[in-house]
């Protein structure tokens, strides 16, 4: 039997079964009268729901064309999204969360009542209460509370909106971190990031609509699955950059091939790519073509686009970058002049802010005192740079890790850690975001007096993406794409846009 | 005494007592229905008995919800029709007990049972609507919340009259109910100037300067379980943003006249003033679509324009209006730029930014008269050219960044009144010339950059360990 011959075969097969499948499930309703009564009721109080006016389905998907800029839905107040993920999470105990009870407790055993109940990553019998390792003060005219480990941030309160008061239900990093991108803790859903550029590809062709910057010296935990594509077509996932050496891997041309050779297999493989879609009409080979053809002219416009050393000298000392190396100013400052140039979506992933106090590099006031001072400067650049250029009103800047820190000092296994640190905590953090239609100067959300539960202005992980996705135009209960038989969105089940953040 | 204090004991039962007639009687209709079926027949002796036993919970229900009514704390109107149809359940629950013992014939029972539920369900309401305060049922509906402000944005706080433009209407919302023109509690009225000061039944309310010694804001920030908390459990609560607003205008001395502006803002009241600003003044403006609809623009152009590497889209997917990116347009840009003569109605925001564009383009932009946000930062565009601009009145904001503009040509824009942003940083326009910028842009926010982020020492070392 030929290869092509095995292949009709799976595809008649796979036929059968899907029409076995329908029969099944149309015999299952006709036998049971409850389950189509419950069809029926669904789909009239379906109607009953919210209105839909004014609401168009969302363009349809042109597998020729994946990338082209597409409207949204409604106008939105955002045309970019620029994320800066602390990957290991920060402390909001040391950088936003002022709680000066706690420095009362600090060396006290922790009260049963915060025990009871929980699971911690590490801390196990009755670990005692850590106080604050920083000095605070009242910034701006927000009046907004920021430690002393970032005299830069500290300036610009008046651009932000914090969210105090965010939760999660992931207590490790990797789950954590896929649920506040891809709105599920395990694996195989699409990220943020690729969601958007699905929903409004991106205005420059020449360049991927979705990038992912790392630095810190690993990836997060979850991988590069927390910016994949997930069932979204796969030219949606994000392109990962490097600010150091080559942009992106093998993207000049191989030693001995010149520019035109090169564009001249480029097209013998497209062809070759056209006719197999003429026979299977497969999108996903369409976008291939696509991809490819993007590839070579980012050959072009990458390399310029993402060389940082053309800007001028004060911006490399306003942003603190360190030429030729792989750090995060230089990220941010990348993720700046790609904004610039019209990419949708700037995923950074900042390593290390797993403050354990295991080892000194994670100690809180030794190793990340280190990373508190590597980002301060560049994130407050970052925001100065876009509002001065113009950019600022349009691009949506979040920052923020997977969960916080507990107001306990860990004690890995029951043992004292030998530095100072603290455990993962899910039920209250700091994020904050700025720009792109957001409220300046403005605090949402307030957590009790030694920041371990939220009172007010509690948010999860969907309802930051529900707001995310509305900020660009989408009503994130309407964005869907159909996967497996049912519309799939990214705040799944969940989300509240927190309107109270909205300017 | 004693009896006044045994009505203190068993009045704040009502709450409680209630659903054991509420149940009670429930189950007996219940039953009524079942019993229309041979295999439930075997209730039918019970359903007297639920009855009976219903009626004494109604009763007794009515009676501390009597007494409750008694304390005050709950509106008279909306209290006396609660205990109405309270009293309309006891007695209907009574007649159908007496004619099942004359043994009524059993359809006319399971009517009369039908308005009993009734009965049980609007007097349940009412009482609902006393404890949770009105509309409840569909707070959960709205996503306003339970408290809902009464407060709407103004344009700009900072010329908003303190006293009628933020203070009246909480007042209004809040308090006139019960202190105003239609009832006086406590023979206080507070929908005057001349009446709040007058006080009430217990003297002054307001001690201008001295929010903590006033009567009226003291009242406000008592617990809402005690007796003397105002407005009263039931009745839609001050927000917290209302309770800051009236303290600070407690505080800094009542004033009926004036205005946000002349009073010392604090600390405090400052975000909560912020959240009353409508929009800020970024923002919300700025991404505005014209409200008024617009003809479809012309397909062919529009083609014709992607063609050249423009992108050219609405702004939303059911908008006729739209944006333009010239981004990877190329170097052709002066001759594409024409083509956008034809959307001049449609076309609202434009980005040029960084196109080898120069003076002579701006004729064309100079059409586009629907334009809201124009991007010219990083072009070769002159003060010579800027002028023509003067024609795009519904101009919300202008980036000209990193251009050969000076302060002189921007004075021409200056009837140009809904501008709201102008970018001007790495222009010519100087740190001097602000202040005249600023006066002839009155409402706009003018950004001339250079922003400074100082290197301290502490940026460059690291700890080691």
């Amino acid at each position: 039997m030929t290869q092509k011959e095995l292949h009709d075969q799976r595809l008649i097969r796979e036929a059968q079964d899907t029409v076995r499948r329908m029969h099944t499930r149309r015999h299952f309703l006709k036998e049971s009268a409850m389950g189509l009564g419950a069809l029926a009721m669904g789909s009239l109080l379906g109607n009953c729901g919210r209105r839909h006016e004014n609401v168009m389905s969302q363009p349809a998907f042109d597998p020729a064309h994946p990338l082209l800029s597409k409207s949204p839905p409604f106008a939105g107040k955002a045309r970019s999204v620029i994320y800066l993920h602390m990957a290991g999470a920060p402390s909001q105990l040391e950088l936003f969360d002022f709680k000066p009870e706690l420095t009362k407790m600090d060396g006290q055993d922790c009260p049963p009542s915060l025990m009871e109940g929980k699971q911690f990553a590490f801390i196990r019998g009755v670990p005692k209460m850590l106080g604050p390792q920083a000095k605070f003060a009242q910034h701006g005219e927000s009046r907004a509370w920021v430690s002393e480990h970032l005299p830069h941030f500290s300036t610009v309160v008046d651009e932000v909106s914090f969210l105090k008061s965010v939760t999660t239900d992931q207590f490790n990093h990797a789950p954590a971190q896929l649920l506040l991108h891809t709105g599920s803790p395990r694996l195989g859903r699409p990220s943020m990031g690729s969601w958007v550029t699905y929903g409004l590809g991106t205005d420059n062709q020449n360049l991927p609509g979705f990038v992912v910057l790392t630095s810190g010296g690993s990836f997060p935990d979850a991988g590069k699955s927390v910016w994949g594509s997930g069932f979204l077509p796969s030219v949606y996932q994000g392109v990962q950059c490097r600010s150091e050496g080559d942009p992106v891997l093998f993207i000049k041309d191989p030693h001995g091939m010149s520019r035109d050779m090169r564009k001249a297999s480029i097209d013998a493989i497209n062809k070759a790519n056209q006719q197999e879609y003429e026979e299977y009409n497969d999108p996903e080979i369409l976008s291939r073509i696509s991809q490819y053809e993007m590839a070579y002219r980012m050959q072009i416009t990458a390399p310029e686009v993402m060389n940082i050393n053309d800007e001028p000298e004060y911006i490399h000392e306003m942003y603190g970058t360190k030429p030729g190396k792989a750090c995060f100013a230089n990220n941010v400052l990348l993720a700046r002049k790609l904004v610039e140039k019209g990419v949708r979506y700037v995923q950074l992933f900042d390593w290390g802010w797993d403050a354990h106090g295991d080892a000194p590099y994670n100690a809180l006031n030794i190793g990340l005192i280190n990373k508190y001072r590597s980002v301060d400067k560049a994130i407050t650049a970052l925001l100065l740079d876009l509002k001065q250029r113009g950019l600022l009103e349009e691009t949506l800047v979040v920052w923020g890790g997977e969960f916080g820190r507990t107001p306990m000092m860990e004690n890995r296994n029951g043992n004292q850690n030998p530095y100072k640190g603290r455990d993962h905590h899910t039920a209250a953090f700091t994020i904050w975001m700025a720009g792109g239609g957001i409220k300046k100067g403005f605090t949402y959300g307030e957590t009790d007096e030694i920041g371990y539960y939220p009172i007010s202005g509690k948010v999860e992980a969907f309802d930051i993406q529900a707001t995310i996705l509305k900020q660009l135009g989408f009503d994130h209960e309407q964005f869907t794409y159909p996967f497996q038989g049912r519309p799939f969105r990214l705040t799944d089940v969940g989300g509240k846009v927190i309107h109270d953040i909205i300017a | 005494m004693t009896i006044l204090s045994i009505i203190d004991l068993i009045a704040p039962f009502h709450p409680v007592l209630v659903h054991l007639p509420i149940g009670i009687l429930l189950l007996a209709c219940f039953f009524q229905w079942l019993t229309i079926r041979n295999g439930y027949a075997f209730l039918r002796p019970a359903i007297p008995v639920a009855l009976f036993w219903g009626m004494i919970g109604a009763v007794v229900s009515c009676i501390t919800g009597y007494l409750l009514a008694l304390s005050g704390e709950y509106d008279e109107t909306l209290a006396g029709r609660h205990l109405w149809f309270g009293i309309a359940v006891a007695i209907f629950s009574l007649i159908m007990y007496v004619l099942h013992r004359l043994s009524i014939n059993e359809r006319a029972a399971r009517w009369l049972s039908l308005v009993l539920v009734i009965l049980i369900a609007i007097t349940g309401h009412l009482g609902g609507t006393l404890t949770h305060g009105a509309g409840y049922l569909t707070a959960g509906l709205s996503t306003e919340g339970k408290k809902q402000t009464a407060l709407k944005p103004i344009p700009n706080i900072q010329e908003a009259a303190v006293y009628a433009d933020i203070v009246q209407p909480v007042l209004e919302a809040k308090c006139f109910s019960c202190h105003g023109p239609s009832k006086q509690k406590g023979k206080l009225r507070l929908d005057s100037p001349q009446s709040i000061l007058a006080g009430g039944k217990d003297g002054k309310v307001l001690i201008p300067g001295k929010a903590d010694e006033s009567e009226m804001v003291k009242r406000i920030l008592l617990p809402i379980d005690d007796d003397d908390h105002m407005p009263p459990k039931a009745k839609p609560q001050l927000t917290e943003n209302e309770v800051e607003l009236l303290q600070w205008w407690v505080g800094s001395g009542a004033d009926f006249n004036k205005k946000v502006k002349e009073l010392q803002v604090t600390e405090k009241v400052q975000p909560v003033l912020q959240t009353l600003q409508s929009g800020d003044k970024l923002g919300k403006t700025l991404t505005d679509v014209p409200e008024a609809p617009v003809a479809k623009a012309d397909e062919k152009v529009i083609a014709r324009l992607r063609q050249a590497g423009v992108v050219v889209i609405p702004v939303a997917l059911n908008s006729n209006y739209l944006l333009a990116n010239f981004i990877t347009a190329g170097p052709m840009v002066d001759s594409t730029l024409p083509l956008l003569r034809s959307l001049k109605d449609q076309l609202i925001w434009l980005r040029l930014d960084n196109t080898p564009i120069g003076d002579s383009a701006l004729d064309h932009v100079a059409a586009l008269t629907s334009l809201r946000r124009i991007q010219l930062n990083n072009t070769n565009i002159t003060d010579k050219g800027l002028v023509k601009l003067k024609s795009l009145t519904h101009l919300q904001s202008l980036n000209l960044v990193g251009t050969k503009i000076s302060a002189a040509g921007l004075l021409p824009l200056q009837k140009l009144i809904n501008l709201k942003n102008l970018y001007l940083y790495q222009t010519n326009v100087s740190r001097n010339d602000f202040n005249n910028l600023q006066k002839a842009f009155p409402s706009a926010v003018l950004d001339t950059g250079k922003y400074h982020v100082p290197t301290l020492a502490a940026d460059t070392t690291e700890i080691k360990f």
